[in-house]
């Protein structure tokens, strides 16, 4: 017997039989794989309230599961099946945070394509939604520190520092952080791309306009990274920038 | 499929031949050759960019997910800073950067908390108030709207011919319809269900502006759906490696396996990321991956006649210099 949307389903509730035989009946072929039964204990309701409260979790009210975004999904498609957005709005709206936590190590997946939101015939922002619900999920603690969650951070610390990003600085940034060993100089201490434990395939890219000759890129690449490009007049409006975070509470430059 | 000939709409006009451009961060560094190729593309087609002084980032696909106030105010700001040079357009190269732009408008227009909320905070900020909403646009569809494929046809002194294109979208070109405007050109049930749909909005699942103006240009474009739109990885390119080059993996397979030359791009993240993953998986031997990517600006000013040098095309790191050359384009 299939069973519809299998991966919504641990494997271990799933039972199955090559022969059964129950009261000298055997019941073998339609009636031998079983699903067994869960307790749901609690339900917590203050969840929902609190995606609710979000300005991008508000259109979470109106969703009809109709399992569109699912069927859109790259990451559900390509990836990895457990990862469906339809599931995730339906847990946090029945409160059922164990469930939701169970699958937090791929909720931080989204890739933030929008083919959900595109084409739900409800008007749900799903990106939005999801985006909402790991956020609150965050703030209670139910899921552990991921990775886009670390770029979103970092990439936020730049904006807010300067106005503006870098890309240089950002990717080696980045790669430092993943635990990659960089060489910085050491007046300015700025990276050097092409030192250090930097993984073969950027050494590589990073020579290519060394090998082209293309002195322009080199040079205005250098500039931006000796003095980072910034926003005139920035520190006033930082400070108001710095404030509306605050009252968030996502403040943690 | 893409979409018929006949059901393609004609260039409009109307968004304005002078608007506020927003470059975005990208374009002043890594991705400098799309800024420059741009810049030629719209002086070629009669068309003018006011630059947009002192602008801030759009905060991309990353800040969105850490503050939402915060986001709203540093796209308030540069719209601020659009209304202080007196435009009601700005036109993005980038497709996150029009994105953010239009996903804020989207929130300020349809929520009046928050558009009075931001004001109060610009004023605070030191930026005079909005006191309109400027609409953003993708610049592709700018120039299909003011230039138009009859105007490509006309400026092309040295026609593509010969060359193969996949034309690459990327996600959030079309996507969502709150934000992007976009609709079904062809009708249907559809039109209803989309209460901000532009007029000149491109199609929403068959986009095709960026292909009518190389093929205008000499081109030929390859079939490529559905992976035009397809997520190159996006906003997880440096924090989820797996996933992007599984997606990168998919698209340059699918564009050399229909017989591409080349790839065509309209933002600096997918060409970047692209690029980027390209490299890679050549680098552990995965068939059917080699095909070049060049921004679309840059395949429009080699038509137009100008050098590889001009449109700084040694800028691609991956090399679309050797495929041009075989058909003696540059």
């Amino acid at each position: 017997m299939a069973i519809h949307e299998r991966s919504l389903v641990e494997p271990e509730r799933i039972l199955r039989k090559e022969r059964l035989v129950i009261d000298g009946v055997d019941v073998s072929g339609d009636w031998n794989l079983i699903i067994l039964p869960r307790t749901i204990e609690d339900y917590d309701l203050s969840f929902y309230d609190e995606v609710i409260a979000q300005p991008e979790g508000k259109t979470i009210v109106n969703c009809y599961q109709c399992s569109y975004c699912t069927a859109s999904c790259p990451v559900h498609n390509y990836w990895d099946e457990r990862y469906n957005p339809r599931h995730f709005i339906y847990l946090a709206r029945l409160g059922l945070i164990d469930e939701l936590q169970k699958r937090a190590d791929v909720m931080w997946r989204c890739v933030s394509c929008h083919k959900c939101t595109h084409r739900c015939p409800k008007g749900v922002l799903v990106e939005e939604v999801l985006k909402a619900i790991l956020r609150v999920m965050a703030k209670r603690g139910l899921i552990e520190e991921y990775p886009s969650k670390k770029f979103d951070k970092f990439f936020m610390d730049t904006v807010y520092e300067y106005g503006r990003i870098e890309d240089g600085e950002l990717l080696f940034g980045w790669i430092e952080k993943q635990g990659y060993k960089v060489v910085k100089d050491p007046i300015l201490k700025k990276p050097i791309p092409f030192m250090g434990g930097v993984p073969e395939w950027l050494k590589q890219l990073a020579a290519k306009p060394i090998k082209n000759m293309n002195i322009g890129f080199l040079l205005l690449n250098a500039k931006h990274m000796l003095f980072h490009p910034r926003t005139k007049n920035w520190n006033r409006f930082k400070q108001v920038l710095r404030k509306v975070m605050e009252e968030e509470g996502v403040f943690t430059h | 499929m893409a979409i018929a000939l006949q059901l393609r709409k004609p260039p409009m006009g109307g968004i304005g031949k002078r608007v506020a451009y927003y470059p975005g961060c990208s374009l002043e560094g890594a991705a400098r050759a799309y800024d420059v190729s741009t810049r030629i593309v719209a002086k070629e087609l009669g068309l003018e960019l006011d630059y947009l002084e002192d602008y801030n980032c759009c905060g991309a696909m990353e800040t969105k997910n850490v503050t939402f106030w915060g986001t709203m105010l540093l796209n308030a700001r540069n719209m601020s800073l659009a209304r202080k040079q007196g435009h009601s357009v700005i036109v993005a190269p980038c497709n996150g950067c029009s994105f953010s732009l239009q996903r804020a408008e989207y929130f300020l227009e349809t929520d009046k908390k928050v558009f009075e909320r931001v004001n109060e905070l610009l004023k605070e900020g030191g930026v005079d108030p909005l006191d309109e909403i400027p609409h953003t646009y993708h610049i592709l569809e700018w120039f299909y709207h003011e230039a138009g494929p009859e105007r490509v046809k006309e400026r092309t002194k040295k026609p593509l011919k010969g060359l193969k294109v996949a034309n690459y979208y990327g996600c959030l070109y079309t996507r969502p319809h709150f934000y992007a405007r976009t609709y079904s050109h062809t009708g249907g049930q559809d039109e209803e269900a989309r209460p901000r749909k532009r007029d000149t909005a491109d199609d929403d699942e068959h986009p095709y502006y960026m292909e009518a103006l190389l093929e205008a240009a000499g081109a030929t474009s390859v079939e490529f759906e559905p992976m035009h739109t397809q997520c190159c990885g996006g906003p997880h390119s440096l924090s989820d490696e797996q996933v992007s080059e599984k997606f990168v993996m998919m698209i340059l397979q699918t564009a050399k396996r229909n017989g591409a030359d080349i790839i065509a791009t309209e933002c600096p993240l997918c060409h970047a990321s692209l690029e980027m993953y390209r490299h890679r998986l050549m680098m552990k031997g995965v068939p059917d991956v080699d095909v070049p990517a060049a921004y679309f600006t840059q395949l429009l000013g080699i038509a137009f006649g100008y050098s590889a040098g001009d449109v700084k095309l040694k800028d691609n790191l991956s090399d679309p210099i050797p495929v041009l050359r075989r058909l003696g384009l540059v």
